[in-house]
């Protein structure tokens, strides 16, 4: 043995060469067999002799247990959103096939906690979230191929009356059981069942646990078990409106040229802007409805029995500045003569940070 | 069975030495990194106990002549065995194949056929069989000390 050590310190300096461990993925299956067995052949006075085999050393490959899940996603939800999709990768990184459990944990640092949740597991049918093919995960993987991943969803409902900003954070944790027996689940992996200070042997099979530290309270290195972290952030639309008006003619300054006056005869024109705050979420399928005094029976057309509706003159989509309006179309718009009477109008989204306008246009009655 | 082979080495002259008077041994041992009190890493050999994927094997063979007369031609063989991927050995007369033993040669030289019909230089894991070829007489008694390295893939 000295002569042995003496030589593998003289070659001490190869071994820093060698660099790092090599990636190598799953690896050797565990519990193959090492065997090694050298052969020497040799002459004896020119005679080539019968060439002599060593003996056959053997050892078997351990069991190295790691999972990894990774998340890291965050999805943007709505208040009261059900069917909320946040997504994992749970891969099997050890060297043989094992049945993994998964389970979630709402940690207590975010901000809230969703209403309810489910597992899913993707099942390859169609690529990404498919409620109808990807079913509540079962109560354990069944013998996960070496290197093989499993996407997992977690889909939750988002309570209600939330404001932008608002996070929930979801570990989802796999715990790795051993594998080797299709359809039941293995022994747990952890320090009780796999002590890192077992006693072990040269043509036993052991197991190792190697799997990192995970976002999860108690998740720690080489216990077994891994986790990640998704999170949802609520992102809500915050509406506000301005109307504002202005004349654009009236009877007897109009053609004078001089500053217009709210006459009877005169058009006024009303300018609604419909602004979504920056920093939330677009808005969308808005409705937009300026109705008239309900108390009082207008005949058709007649607003509030002061003011008339210009036939045609709404237009939604305008652009707003100064509290004027601009541009904008027909398209979209409606006149409802009443009573109540109403002009409103639908906008598809509206952009978080972007104002529409309507306008319309009404006669002073005479 | 031992009695009647020794009978026979002696009524059969000119086999001056029996096969089983060269004896050759292999030994594995796994490398490990130890942290010591202090907190400095150092590298050890152990018995190949735990032994998972990636870790760094040293192959130890010994030979030893234990017949009578001197051996010439010494030339040990060692296959790599299926799981393990060669590493290097510090002995410079080691000749590596990387076709299942038809040819050998330093590793630099070898080159391997893709299957797209390429060709391109050796690589370690290429490596199927490792040989030292001796050119010095082995003496009656005389031993030795061969290794090289591997990896489990």
């Amino acid at each position: 043995m000295t002569k042995l050590w003496k030589m593998l310190v003289a070659w001490g300096g190869t071994v820093a060469a060698l660099g790092a461990t090599p990636a190598f993925a799953a690896g050797t299956t565990a519990d193959t067999t090492i065997a090694n067995t050298a052969t020497v052949s040799f002459s004896v006075g020119s005679t080539a002799q019968t060439p002599v085999n060593s003996n056959t050393d053997t050892f078997k490959v351990d069991k190295i247990a790691k999972v990894t899940v990774t998340g890291g996603v965050n999805t943007s939800v709505a208040p009261g959103q059900t069917g909320a999709v946040i997504t994992y990768t749970v891969t099997n990184n050890s060297n043989a096939p094992m049945d993994i459990v998964l389970s979630a944990v709402e940690p207590t640092s975010d901000n809230f906690d969703v209403s309810s949740y489910q597992i899913r597991v993707e099942s390859g049918a169609t690529p990404g979230y498919q409620p109808a093919e990807d079913l509540v995960a079962p109560a354990y993987l069944d013998e996960v191929g070496a290197d093989a991943s499993r996407t997992v969803y977690i889909v939750s409902t988002i309570p209600g009356a939330l404001a932008t900003g608002n996070i929930a954070q979801v570990d989802l944790v796999a715990q790795l059981h051993q594998g080797g027996g299709a359809a039941a689940m293995g022994a747990a992996v952890n320090a009780t069942n796999n002590p890192l200070n077992a006693a072990n042997g040269v043509n036993t099979v052991e197991t190792v646990m190697d799997d990192l530290a995970g976002t999860a309270t108690g998740d720690g290195l080489r216990d077994g078990k891994h986790s990640a972290r998704d999170t949802y952030t609520v992102n809500t639309a915050a509406i506000s409106v301005v109307k504002s008006s202005r004349i654009i003619s009236d009877p007897i300054n109009t053609p004078l040229g001089n500053p217009l006056k709210a006459i009877p005869g005169a058009v006024i024109e009303y300018c609604i802007a419909v602004t979504n705050a920056a920093g939330g979420s677009t808005a969308s399928s808005l409705t937009i409805t300026d109705g008239f005094n309900t108390t009082y029976a207008p005949t058709s057309n007649n607003l509030q029995g002061n003011a008339t509706y210009v036939a045609g003159s709404a237009r939604i989509g305008a652009t707003v500045a100064g509290g004027v309006c601009s541009g904008g179309t027909a398209v979209g718009t409606t006149y409802t003569a009443g009573p109540p009477a109403s002009v409103s109008a639908t906008v598809a989204t509206l952009a978080a940070g972007s104002t529409t306008g309507m306008s319309f246009q009404v006669t002073i009655n005479p | 069975m031992r009695i009647f082979l020794a009978l026979l080495m002696l009524l059969v002259p000119g086999v001056a030495l029996a096969a089983n008077d060269v004896v050759l041994n292999s030994s594995v041992f796994v490398e490990k990194a130890v942290s010591d009190s202090n907190g400095k890493t150092k590298v050890v050999l152990e018995e190949p106990k735990v032994v998972v994927p990636g870790d760094r094997l040293v192959f130890v063979l010994n030979y030893q002549n234990k017949g009578v007369a001197p051996a010439t031609d010494f030339v040990v063989t060692n296959p790599m065995p299926g799981a393990v991927a060669y590493q290097g050995t510090n002995d410079q007369s080691a000749q590596v194949s990387v076709d299942g033993g038809r040819n050998w040669g330093a590793l630099q030289v070898l080159k391997i056929k893709e299957s797209d019909g390429g060709v391109r230089g050796a690589r370690m894991e290429d490596v199927t069989h490792v040989r030292w070829p001796m050119r010095r007489t082995i003496a009656p008694g005389a031993s030795g000390k061969l290794s090289f390295r591997g990896v489990v893939r």
